[in-house]
Formats: structure tokens, sequence, C-alpha cells
């Protein structure tokens, strides 16, 4: 049964068995959607949903917690978790057609109704369609590498709008963060009280401690010995670690045993969220 | 938001506009990246330990680089990568990259591998390979360390990664000498370490942006994380022990002098602060 799920799964080649894979794939769904859609009513949606919920999350306990024998280590559920993981991968997918659905649905309102900033809706439609028609063109060349030195058009505007457009794009918005920061760094450091003195005091010894400039700072101090520890990076290295660390632990074991509890409630589908509020 | 005008030369110091200070950090970069004025770099604890990490990594088994990052962080996130290729291919380790949540990073991180082989004369599937983005999330890491042919299936070229030469008796996890996982996102380490380093024993290592190094010293601390390379700084360091500077130690002067405008600025503002303070209380009094 696993090598038929296998084979079922399996990536396919060729452009005719692509096609008849994905029309089969597309037929089956929209038949269970619509199934489904048909039979089961909210109670019956709420109920299947929390069953495969708790079935996802069963099996995926069980075949950790349970002992593994053998070489390699394996249980009776090992050999079933590339399928699922498959299985989940396309599921996954599915949800990046839902949300390019969505983004469609609200930026097609936009440009339909003429609503201000409409233009970037429409921004939206032809970046979209760019970058989807050339990724998919620059994908079937199936170019070697190195590359040519004379690449075929196709691959020229993938490579100018993403290395040369989306990249620098990106690239750029983060880099506004480093003047953010600078100018955030400037108005809210303030010695208003001894809480932020000790608070500047430990940002400008991390600082510091973290750049070269800071290290030639107190170079002239003796490496070794008690003078040794007032050097700039030592002071940085004992605050991030010593006084950092502990801090960041305790968040951590907090973050941990709100994820444990949150997990839980998940997996026993505790925790309705939109959907269920909405059906209810 | 409108800025309140400064009325005299103390206020000045403490509401100086935004715009001199974009000016200003603009013009300091700038003028590190054209004239750098460069101070010694020495290696912290942290890098030597991924340097040593590396070195120390069994010649039978992988190296897995696992380049979770875009172009965002690039200007980190990309001296790091390349400082780490380099690493492997001095100590003559084969490596793979893989790519699990950010999907630009296979690209980018390929685009950085490439020209460092040419100068090792490393041959892609002997040396080196790159199975790309995987998606699924965890789920990826979890088949992975059951049966790496089966979930990684074509690397970024349309190969099997079966057919790759450095591939041969690559199995599982248990093939795996080390994992190093270059990142600008947060968690990604913690999935490592739930589903890979902790019931396997894989050694782990890392690379972070700056911005979320402080957070991940307790795994240092614990033993999990066999060292960081923090931000610029961390390839910088790494190119110092390589003894072959590059991009890491050309943006750390432009860094320094940044930290160093920074650090003036709030010296400035503090000193308005508080001398408009003791002009106010005069008054008052």
């Amino acid at each position: 049964m696993r090598q038929t799920v296998l084979k079922l799964l399996a990536p396919t080649t060729g452009t005719a068995s692509l096609v008849a894979h994905l029309a089969a794939a597309l037929l089956v769904c929209a038949l269970l959607l619509f199934a489904l859609h048909r039979l089961l009513g909210p109670r019956g949606r709420r109920w299947l949903i929390a069953a495969v919920t708790f079935a996802g999350g069963l099996f995926y306990g069980l075949e950790y917690f349970l002992p593994a024998h053998g070489k390699p280590e394996k249980n009776f559920l090992t050999p079933w978790i590339e399928p699922v993981s498959v299985a989940l991968t396309v599921v996954f997918a599915f949800t990046v057609g839902l949300g390019i659905y969505s983004l469609c649905q609200v930026h097609g309102r936009n440009v339909g109704r003429r609503r201000p900033g409409w233009h970037n809706s429409l921004a939206f439609f032809a970046a979209m369609v760019a970058m989807f028609v050339s990724g998919l063109w620059e994908h079937h060349l199936r170019l070697p590498e190195p590359l040519p030195a004379v690449v075929p058009w196709p691959k020229g505007v993938y490579e100018v709008l993403f290395n040369g457009l989306y990249g620098p794009l990106q690239a750029a918005t983060f880099s506004l963060l480093a003047f953010y920061i600078a100018s955030a760094a400037y108005r809210a450091f303030r010695i208003r009280s001894a809480e932020a003195g000790l608070m500047m005091a430990a940002a400008f010894i991390v600082m510091l401690g973290q750049v070269p400039f800071g290290r030639w700072l107190t170079s002239w101090l003796p490496a070794a010995g008690p003078l040794g520890s007032l050097r700039l990076e030592v002071l940085g290295d004992y605050v991030l670690t010593w006084l950092n660390t502990p801090a960041q632990r305790a968040i951590a074991f907090g973050v941990a045993v709100g994820a444990l509890a949150m997990s839980l409630r998940l997996w026993l589908s505790l925790e309705r969220g939109t959907f269920f509020s909405e059906q209810s | 938001m409108a800025q309140a005008p400064a009325t005299g030369s103390w206020d000045y110091l403490q509401r100086m506009p935004r715009y001199v200070i974009y000016l200003l950090l603009a013009g300091v970069v700038l003028w590190q990246l054209l004239a750098p004025i460069r101070f010694p770099i020495v290696p912290s604890s942290t890098t030597r330990d991924v340097y040593k990490a590396i070195r120390a990594a069994p010649e039978n088994k992988l190296i897995i680089i696992s380049v979770d990052w875009d172009a965002s962080t690039q200007a980190e996130t990309g001296p790091q990568t390349a400082a780490v290729i380099r690493a492997c291919f001095e100590s003559g380790k084969r490596f793979a990259l893989m790519n699990w949540t950010a999907p630009m990073g296979a690209k980018l991180a390929n685009d950085i591998a490439r020209p460092i082989a040419e100068q090792y004369h490393a041959e892609y599937g002997r040396d080196w390979c790159n199975w790309g983005f995987k998606s699924g999330g965890a789920n990826v890491l979890m088949a992975m360390v059951k049966n790496i042919p089966e979930t990684m299936g074509n690397d970024v070229r349309g190969k099997r990664v079966t057919s790759l030469p450095m591939m041969k008796g690559v199995r599982d996890i248990k093939d795996i000498g080390l994992v190093v996982e270059v990142t600008g996102l947060a968690g990604v380490t913690e999935t490592w370490i739930g589903l890979v380093q902790g019931p396997y024993q894989t050694p782990l290592t890392a690379a972070y942006t700056a911005v979320m190094a402080p957070g991940y010293y307790a795994y240092t601390d614990s033993g999990q994380l066999k060292g960081m390379l923090v931000g610029v700084k961390g390839a910088a360091e790494m190119e110092v022990l390589e003894r072959k500077p590059g991009l890491g130690s050309a943006i750390m002067s432009a860094q320094s002098w940044g930290h160093i405008l920074i650090l003036a600025l709030i010296i400035l503002g503090n000193t308005g602060y508080l001398l408009a303070r003791g002009r106010a209380r005069r008054e008052r009094a």
C-alpha cells in the first residue's frame, strides 16, 4: 500500500504525463470537495477537520515516541513519514493557491471599482503575471550550469526581474531599517531614570564590544589578568553571555510552555479560531 | 508626524531633524565603503567554535549548509554563507546547500557558491551540491532525518540527488557530520534542535543576523550549538581565520563607524537633554 501511495505521489516527468496527472488531480479534488460540501453540514465539516487534525498529530507523535529498532532505526510508522510529508507538501501548495486566489480577489475588486490606490493593485497583477510567466518559462528552458555566454531572452527577463528588481527591492526595504534604528536610538535613549541609564550603559558596552573599533579602544589594557576583564569585548561578551542568556532562557521556557499548551489545543481542536466562530 | 521645531542650541541637540541623521549615516557608510579606516579584527570564541566544528566534521560524512535567508538579510547572511563555504572547501569537506524556509536562499547561495567552487577547483556533484528549496516546513526535516535521497528528490539542476557521486552512501541523518544553519529568521534553529540535533545528536552550528543573535547565546552555552557567527562581524572573523579577507571585512569598517555615529548621536541627544533640563530647573528656581 505504501508503495502505491508513493507511486501516486512521485514526481512525474514529461509534459503529457504532467498534464494528465494535473487534470486528474484537479478533477478528483474538485469532485471530492464538491461531495464534501454537499454531504456535510457545518457540524460534519467541523468534525472532519477535527478528526484529520487529530490523526495528523497522533501520527507524528506516535512515530516520534514509539521505540525504534533495527538499522536504520524505525518503528511501524517510520516508512509512512515520507509519503505523509509529500502529502503535506501538496496541502501546503494548496494554501499557496488559496493565498493567490485571495489576493486576486481583493486586488481585482480594487481595480474593478476604481478604489483609491487601484493603480497599486494593477501593479500587483502586472508583477505577479510577469514573475509567474518568466519563472515558469525559465524553469522550462532547463539551462545548464554554468550558464552559456549568450542566454535565451526569457532567462534574461527572469534574471532582470528576480536578481535585478526583486532582490534589490527586498534588500533596500530592509536596509531602510538601519536609518530608522539610528533615528530611533537617538530619540529614545534618554537618561530619564536609573534604569534607562543602566540600559544605555549595557547598549554602549555591547555595541562597542561588537565592532573592531571597540576592541581597539581598550586594546591597551592587558589581555590577561584583572585589568583584561575591563576590555570592551570582554565586557560585551559578559553582558551577552552572563546577563542576556539567563533572561533569554527564561523567555524561551515561557514560550515553550505556551507553545505546548497551544499545540495541544490545536491538536484537540479546542482552538476554534475564525472559521469555527463564523460557523457558529 | 511633524517634529516640534528646535528653539535653542540645547534643544537642537536633542531634536535634530531626521533627515540630518539619515544623511550623516548614509555619508559615514559611503565614506567607509569607499575609503575604509580599518581596525584589526580578532575572532571571537563563538566564531572560532564554528570554524573548529567545520574542520572537525568527519571526512566521510556530508555537511549540510541550510541557507534559510533571502535578499532582505543578504548583507549579513551572504558574507556568512561565503565564509562557511570557503571553510568547507579549505578543509576538504563535502557539503550540500539546502533551504526549507525562504525559497530565495537556494538561488542566492548557489550564486555565492559557484565562483568560490571555481577558486578551489571544486566540482559540482563531487565536492558540493545544492538540494534547492524544499516546501513543507518542519516536515522536510522530519522526513529528511529518515531518508535524505527520497526527501530531497531532485537538486537545483533537476538531477536526482542519488545520481550525484557525493551522495553515494548518504541515506539518513546519521550520514551527516554537521549542520550549519545560516538564517535571518527566528524559530529555524529551534526546529533543527528539536527535530535533528536533540534526537540524533547531529552537531549543529549557526550564523545569524546581529539583531537576532542575542537570543541564541543560551544554545551555545548549553552546547546545543557548536558556536555561531554573529552578523557580518562573524563573517569577517571567519575571513580572518581563513586568511582570506572578503566582503565581510570590507563591510565591517562601515558597520564600525556606523556604530560610532549612533553612539555619538545618543551622547549628543543626552547632552542636549541634560543641559536643557538644568536650564529649566534654574529658570524655575
